[in-house]
Formats: C-alpha cells, structure tokens, sequence
C-alpha cells in the first residue's frame, strides 16, 4: 500500500534549521521525496546599499554577510579593492591577516560543532564548543574591540597593530583549544549515536560535487583534494606548511572528519605565522575616503572559508563609489539547488543534521 | 602560465567567431564572447579543457551604455587559471541563454539574475520568485531604480528620529542629572 504524501514546513523559525529560510518537504512516512526551499527573510539589500557608499563605507558591511565567519569577507573585500587599485598591504599585515582569519575559521569550527551535534540532539557539545569558542572572541575583542563584527581587515592593511602582549595571549588560548580538540573527539567521534546518526546519510559523491560546484570541506569529504589557500594562495599562505585533509565517505561522518583536522591545522597555521610575523607597519594609508578614487577595472578574488571557497566580484567605474559589488557565498551553491537534492530519500529527522554538514548559511544566501 | 593562457586562446579563437582576449598580469584571462555562443563556449572549457568548477556568475548594469554585462568566471584545478566569459546584452529586452543543463548551481545564479535585473534566461524551469516577495516595478538592483524613493514609500521612520534631539539633554529633563565637564563638550 502507497503511503499518503504530506507537505511540511521546516522553518523559517526553527531550532534545527541554520538561520531564517524555509524549506518545504514532500514527504511519504519520514523519508522526504521533495524538497524545496524558499529564501527571503534574511535579504538585506547589502549589495545595492554598497553602490551608494564610497569605497571605505562599503567596507562596513562587509563583515554582516556571514555572521558565524565575519572575517573572511573584509578580507575579500579589501584583497578586491587593492587587486583593483594595485595597492601594497605591508608584509606584517599581511601575517596578521592570515591569523585573523584562522581565528575567525577556528571560532566558526566551535559554532560547528556545537550546531552539528545539537542538529541530532547532543547538546553536551554545543555548551562545551560556543563557551571555548568564547576565548577567541575574547581575543579578538581586545585586537579590535568588537566580538563578532570586527571591520578589521580592510584595504590597505589592517586597522591597527597587535596590542602589547596579544601574541602570547594567542598562543596560551590556542594551547587551550589544542587540548580542548582532544575532548570533543572524545565526545563526538566516540559517541555511538553520532556514527549512526551521520554514516551513510547525506551523501554527497564526486560526480554530484562536480555537478553542484560543491566547494570547501563536503568536497574534500568526498576524497577530493581543494583548498583555496593551496589552489591560489592569498596573504601569505604560499609560505605556510599545512595539510588539507581528505576523507572518502562523502557522507556527514566524513565531513565532520575533514573538519575536525582542519582545526588542528588553523591551530598549527595560527602558531607558525606569529612564529614568523615580521616587523614594521601594518597600513598603507588610503587617501581621504571622500575623494577616493579607485582606477576603471575589476577582481574577482577567492578565501578559503569554514563553509568553503566565498568569492567577491568587485567592479570599480572610476568613481568613489563601487559600480558593483557581488558576493559568492559557499552556501549559495550549497544551500539551494545541492540541498534540494541531497535532502531526497533522506529522513526528516536528519535534514538539520545534513544543513548544518553542507554549510547552510541563509544570510549568505540572501545577502 | 604563459604557455597555458596562449594554448587556451588559440583553442578558443580556433573554435568560437567574433571572441575578443583581454590578458592579465595574473592567473586571469577574459574573452568577451557573443550571446548565443555562451553554452557552447562554457561546455568546451568543461569538457575539453578541465575548467570543471563554475565559480561565479554576475551581471554589472552598464546603464550609460544600455547594456548588461554578464560574467561567468570558471576555474580549472588543474591549470590554476580564471577564466572570464563576459558578454553584453541590451537593457531593454535582455535575454540570455541557459546554462544549468552544464552546472546544475547557475540555475540559482539566473533566477537572481532573473528577479534583480529583470534578465529572462530562456528555457530557464524555476519557482518565479527567489528572494523577493511580491514584486511588481522595476527589478531593484537595476541602477535606475530609486532605492531612497521606494524605502520612503514603502517604510516610516520611527518617532524621535526626525526631531534629532539630543540625547544627553533628554537625560538631563527626565532624570534631572547634571553633565560631568568632560562631557559637555560634545554636546550640541
């Protein structure tokens, strides 16, 4: 006897689901046999505001497309406008770029483990994870007096040099981190509940990531091996020794794996660079920002973020204002066509558990 | 990189008519193409020349000139090269073709495109609306669409924004307190 199908709604307010959007399930029993989802919440408008702001009031909101990784984007936006303009970024910001932004992936692997495990009711992790990752948010309220919205990085360098001190602080919290990693996978990859819960659901093979323009750590979760800070180095990640994990299951659990040594590995890039980092200055100057001027042209450049690779167009018509500003966020690919599909066969109990491995990031979305 | 980008152009100028290269000091190479070759040209970068990952797909409205450009950036793993396919199209009844039969992510692109830019993609099989909800008018990131215009229509402004009164002299009549020195200078 064929089962009755029934449509349900998951989110836009829900406590599995990554942030405001919705989608909606055909179901048949608890196996999906649609889904579809629907964005529109969260949509702000950012990149038409940023064609009426000069090229330093754009920088602004930046760090507000992706709340979890704020970093990455005012580092994206900065690296476009000196691509452009051809503007040199001192050699020591440039080191202090590359451990702003392991800090920001190391904060979001804490939310992701906290949202991963809590997706399939283990709540003893997200308390654990969000309070650690609290000691990096410590750090980078000292370094630039904001928590989660840091406007840092922006063109020409970075805003100001470390605080007397700061180095040291960095290294104590990431020899905290190191040993706290020890604990989580005592937690996580122990738990009989969460290989059952995650092996073998939300596949996402080769053919499939090739297909989808799948990027970041569901790609390398299917064996393959990519990783913007490798493909097409930025900053100063040439000079870096780092590995970029693989794993072969292509399903959550292998995901999660790829994960959890890519911590370890920001740790590891976090103590090499303030081993290396260079004297000296820290900003090239810009002019003022009222007359600033940037050069007919345009750049299209890549970061490596937790979610995975996130572009910036950026199109400059020799104004002071930017012609266009267009964001590629990873959960863009992910989070649309890539989940729609995945969700299929899948149970509904496990569509946050799959969110939350695909990097769904509604506000980067939507923008 | 050099020996990359010339045997990329020659295949591509062997290939494709009325294609126009414009080289980079980095590892970037645009060609501005026709229209209607734009699914040949970005399944021959696929299929015989390894630029397996579609990157990103934009629109630049070039409103002085009455055109759209339209730029889809791919990526080859292997040769570490971008690669910009940029096109133009008219503003006034702008049509591009579909390509998410080649990457199944540019059907998100083009509904965007479809819904921002008011840019039919033909063949293109996708809910209408995307971000927006009941849009009617002009699509909003057209240039010539007046943002301040429509937020004042369409929004109000709160109490107590229009009249711009001062905080610490509000502070001041309900309270009863008095400024410290060191901050009355900063008030108005």
């Amino acid at each position: 006897m064929r089962e009755k199908a029934t449509t349900l709604y998951f989110g836009p307010q829900h406590p599995g689901i990554t942030g405001n959007m919705m989608i909606r399930l055909k179901v048949e029993g608890d196996t999906i046999v649609k889904a579809t989802t629907e964005v529109g919440y969260l949509h702000r408008a950012f990149e038409k505001l940023q064609e009426k702001r000069n090229w330093l009031q754009s920088f602004t909101m930046m760090c507000r497309f992706c709340v979890p990784e704020t970093d990455p984007m005012e580092e994206l936006y900065a690296r476009a406008v000196e691509t452009i303009e051809g503007r040199e970024v001192p050699e020591r910001a440039k080191y202090i770029r590359v451990m702003v932004l392991e800090l920001a992936r190391l904060a979001s692997f804490m939310l992701w483990y906290g949202g991963q495990n809590g997706s399939l009711g283990l709540y003893t992790m997200g308390q654990w994870s969000v309070g650690d990752r609290n000691y990096i948010l410590d750090l980078f309220e000292e370094l630039t007096g904001g928590r989660v919205y840091h406007m840092y990085i922006w063109p020409g360098g970075v805003r100001r040099d470390l605080p007397k001190g700061f180095e040291q602080k960095v290294i104590k919290t990431m020899d905290y981190l190191e040993k706290r990693l020890g604990d989580y996978d005592d937690l996580m990859f122990d738990n009989a509940i969460f290989k059952k819960r995650t092996q073998g659901v939300g596949i996402v093979d080769k053919d499939t990531a090739v297909e989808h323009g799948v990027v970041g750590a569901v790609l390398r979760g299917c064996g393959i091996k990519s990783d913007i800070r490798i493909d097409e180095p930025y900053e100063v990640y040439s000079k870096l020794d780092f590995e970029v994990p693989t794993s072969e299951g292509a399903d959550i659990w292998a995901r999660a794996l790829v994960r959890r040594q890519e911590a370890r590995q920001s740790i590891r890039i976090i103590r090499q660079v303030i081993d290396m980092m260079p004297g000296g200055a820290v900003y090239n100057k810009i002019p003022n920002p009222q007359k600033w001027k940037l050069p007919k042209g345009d750049a299209y450049v890549r970061v490596e973020s937790v979610r995975g690779e996130v572009g910036l167009y950026a199109v400059s018509d020799g104004g002071t204002m930017p012609r266009r500003i267009h964001l590629r966020g990873a959960a863009y690919v992910h989070g649309i066509t890539l989940l729609e599909d995945v969700l299929v066969g899948e149970n509904i109990a496990d569509v946050s558990a799959i969110m939350n491995s695909l990097g769904t990031c509604p506000p980067e979305i939507e923008r | 990189m050099k020996e990359i980008k010339a045997k990329l152009i020659e295949k591509i100028g062997g290939s494709f008519e009325n294609v126009s290269v414009k080289d980079h000091d980095s590892n970037r190479l645009d060609f501005h193409v026709d229209t209607n070759v734009i699914p040949q040209i970005l399944t021959f970068l696929k299929v015989n020349m390894g630029y397996i990952h579609l990157s990103h797909i934009s629109c630049v409205d070039w409103i002085e000139d009455g055109e759209f450009e339209i730029v889809y950036i791919v990526w080859s793993p292997t040769e570490k090269l971008k690669v910009f396919v940029r096109t133009r199209i008219s503003r006034e009844k702008p049509l591009l073709p579909n390509i998410d039969m080649i990457w199944r992510q540019a059907n998100t692109y083009e509904r965007e495109l479809r819904e921002m830019y008011g840019v039919e993609v033909d063949g293109l099989v996708a809910d209408k609306e995307f971000l927006l909800e009941d849009w009617e008018g002009m699509p909003p990131m057209r240039r010539d669409f007046k943002t301040e215009e429509y937020a004042q229509n369409t929004f109000w402004s709160r109490d107590g924004r229009e009249d711009a009164v001062d905080v610490r002299e509000e502070i001041i009549k309900r309270s009863r307190e008095e400024i410290p020195d060191f901050a009355k200078k900063y008030s108005r």
